[in-house]
């Protein structure tokens, strides 16, 4: 615990604090590598220009939309796949197989039959999401130990104690494993699309500065990205970390 | 020259803010070609002792020689080791692992072959010199580790608890196995085990240990003519000496 | 002749690839959307050569950011793996970054290095490098005690203990980081082909998208599919190999 923490710390020293100083000692084109305080600044600039958080807000729509999409219906198709063996088989191959190919390479396919709007976006981004989700979800409801339900059984549980008490607590804590892969996913997804071909969001800014090699407007919103991605990555795994706590204490298991 | 000497050997840890003090005042000698065997109950410190022996880690008071010379480092050319474990190379072949310690020297594929095949036939494992360790038995898997420990014909072996994992028949079995090696060897063994069993039927020499902080409470010669069979475990003498040592064990206070 | 399993794949495969061409055919699915095979042959008949050229310039940039990730990722991962220490400080602070959308990375590399081979190598290094690290330090830390003390007891130096005893113990799960971050590293580069390139399959794709010759695109997709399931396949085979002493070690 104790060296993560000296990790993340050395981290912060060596990479940012180096970025500074390399910056600032001219080691480096100041075109190329602006300092590190130039582009929190300008970061700061950011968050105050409304058309710089409407495309923020873009973007998170897409990917709040694709998500709260996507996640219901791959966690219930999941658990149906994961209660029904037999559908199971028939859609195992399949579903391996959509994942062993790499999905962004099917973006092109979907701007021909969506074009490059709100839709389009979302609908990837569902893609991207939904398969990881399913699977983990799956898992998880083959992850329950037979004996535990036959002796539920056995001591005259109810479908819906057995539904709470058994498979809820063990299935909690890879579900949400899924959840948290498939939300980065979605954002991968997202961010991509918006890159390729889009009008708004943020993806295409910091794209359209890449092109413009408009370098310290560029760090910024990779700053940005950044941030939020791992603040959404690292509150959802405290999550499941809490809830997997949680769960082994009131669970009968 | 006695090939081990160890004199008011002293063995602390630090953990924490504590110390353990894992080995007070221990001192005994072994004279070459002898088979030794160290008993104790367990966390005694049987196993430090060896590993200073060894010269994996060092003393902190007292003195250790190996051949007369102070032993600060491991010599593999003059110390074969067996552990509990095996610990084989499992992508190696039986014969591959017995050669693997000549290999490091640099010695040549002939000579490692020809060697290394003969000390597996030693162990009555002449035809699995091709397999795996996943394809043995726990017993044969200890058996090419002592095959392997003889490779770099070392003057001493030292053994820690070698049968310990093995089904109590198997364990047996190798005890007898393990005096046949050593009749057409002859080097000097250093064995440890908390079996009273064991270290009386291997050895001529009983080191019996106390609690910790270990220290050596007696040393019981063992006057059993060889070759040993196994039907000497159940005779009456066997179960005095058995007794005696258990009860120096057992009625030292800690 | 052929095995009777074989045959019924086959015969399957041909029933899809029929059923696809009739569904565009017939107008099911426009043809903008779904290419039908018969318009992807056409587009290898015609283009082939300029889709050849194309391939070769992807294969390159791959296998160029496939070795160094290899080599960046393993010999950091080892390094970091062996010392308890680093390990412990580095491997959080990994995992961390990995959350981060690499993709929006790309156009500082763009900015910087440009739109040609040079920025596409970076990214598929940067793609593939974390997972291989972390599957190396995770691999080597986990190579059990007896085998260090083993080693210290035979004598082997430490170049000796680190290359015969515990690279090959880490071995199964070295592998399994180059499986998956090998897998990023092709789609890393044909992605950033597609999103700003002046050659390479991606870069075809997305020309073509924008004429909305969709047989060129679906074309050059199948082109990339079959570069990444084979890479895919061939490591998973290597993965199998090497994994199944320890598989059956641990049985």
């Amino acid at each position: 615990m104790r060296a993560a923490l000296l990790g993340y710390v050395i981290f912060a020293v060596i990479i940012l604090g180096g970025w500074e100083l390399i910056a600032r000692l001219d080691l480096v084109d100041p075109d190329l590598l602006p300092p590190f305080s130039q582009v929190c600044a300008i970061l700061w600039q950011f968050m105050h220009d409304p058309r710089f958080t409407a495309d923020l807000g873009v973007t998170a729509g897409e990917v709040g939309v694709a998500f709260l999409i996507a996640a219901p219906l791959a966690v219930s198709s999941g658990f149906l796949l994961g209660e029904r063996l037999l559908l199971a088989q028939t859609f195992n191959p399949v579903v391996h197989f959509i994942l062993a190919v790499p999905q962004s390479i099917f973006l092109p396919v979907f701007i021909l039959a969506f074009g490059i709007g709100f839709l389009e976006k979302v609908l990837f981004g569902i893609t991207h999401a939904y398969f990881v989700i399913l699977v983990n979800s799956f898992a998880a409801v083959r992850s329950i130990p037979h004996p535990l339900i036959a002796v539920a059984r056995v001591f005259g549980a109810t479908p819906a104690q057995i539904y709470t008490r058994i498979y809820l607590p063990a299935m909690l804590p890879l579900v949400l494993t899924g959840l948290r892969i498939g939300m980065v996913l979605c954002i991968i997804g997202v961010l991509l699309a918006e890159m390729y071909a889009s009008r708004s969001g943020i993806g295409r800014r910091i794209f359209g500065w890449g092109e413009s090699a408009q370098i310290p407007e560029l760090l910024a919103g990779i700053m940005l990205v950044s941030i939020l991605t791992i603040a959404v990555n690292e509150t959802m795994r405290l999550a499941e970390l809490h809830v997997g706590r949680f769960y082994r204490r009131t669970s009968i298991a | 020259m006695p090939i081990i000497e160890v004199t008011s050997l002293a063995k602390d840890f630090r953990t924490g803010g504590a110390v353990v003090h894992a080995l007070a005042d221990v001192s005994f000698l072994v004279e070459e070609g002898r088979f030794v065997t160290l008993v104790g109950p367990s966390g005694c410190g049987k196993s430090t002792l060896l590993q200073i022996l060894a010269g994996l880690i060092s003393a902190t008071r007292g003195e250790v020689r190996i051949a007369g010379e102070p032993i600060r480092a491991p010599m593999p050319d003059k110390i074969g080791m067996v552990f509990q474990d095996p610990t084989l190379l499992p992508w190696k072949t039986a014969l591959a692992n017995v050669e693997f310690p000549l290999d490091l020297r640099g010695i040549d594929r002939a000579t490692r072959r020809k060697r290394c095949s003969e000390l597996l036939k030693l162990v009555g494992l002449g035809e699995f010199a091709d397999n795996y360790p996943h394809e043995l038995s726990g017993g044969m898997r200890q058996r090419v580790a002592i095959a392997r420990g003889l490779a770099p014909d070392p003057r001493l072996m030292l053994m820690d608890e070698p049968f310990a994992a093995l089904d109590e028949q198997t364990r047996t079995r190798m005890g007898h196995d393990l005096l046949e090696i050593w009749e057409k060897t002859r080097k000097t063994v250093f064995f440890i085990t908390h079996s009273l069993t064991e270290a009386i039927y291997l050895s001529e020499t009983v080191l019996v240990m106390s609690a910790r902080p270990g220290r050596i409470l007696d040393t019981i010669p063992i006057e059993f003519p060889r070759p040993r069979e196994l039907d000497l475990i159940g005779t009456e003498r066997f179960g005095r000496i058995r007794n005696r040592i258990w009860h120096l064990i057992a009625d030292t206070p800690k | 002749m052929i095995r009777p399993r074989t045959f019924k794949t086959l015969l399957i495969l041909a029933a899809a690839v029929a059923a696809w061409e009739l569904i565009v055919r017939l107008g099911l699915i426009s043809a903008i959307i779904l290419a039908a095979p018969s318009d992807i042959a056409l587009a290898a008949a015609k283009d082939g050569f300029v889709f050849a050229r194309a391939l070769a310039t992807t294969l390159f940039e791959i296998g160029t950011a496939i070795l160094i990730a290899w080599t960046l990722g393993v010999g950091l991962g080892i390094l970091l793996g062996s010392s308890h220490a680093w390990a412990a400080a580095a491997a959080p602070v990994l995992s961390s970054l990995f959350a981060i959308p690499l993709i929006i990375i790309y156009p500082l590399l763009m900015a910087w290095l440009g739109i040609g081979a040079l920025s596409k190598i970076v990214f598929g290094v940067l793609s593939g490098f974390f997972p291989i690290a972390l599957n190396t330090i995770d691999g080597v830390r986990a190579v059990e005690q007896r085998y260090i003390v083993f080693a210290r007891s035979v004598g082997a130096t430490p170049l000796q203990t680190h290359a015969r005893i515990i690279f090959p113990l880490a071995l199964p799960a070295i592998v399994s980081g180059l499986r998956v971050g090998t897998g990023l590293v092709v789609i890393g580069v044909v992605v950033t082909e597609m999103l700003a390139s002046l050659g390479g399959v991606g870069f075809l794709i997305s020309y073509h998208r924008t004429l909305f010759d969709t047989g060129h695109v679906y074309f050059g997709m199948l082109l990339a599919l079959l570069v990444a399931v084979g890479v895919n396949l061939a490591l998973t085979r290597l993965d199998r190999r090497v994994g199944s002493w320890r598989e059956q070690e641990e049985a």
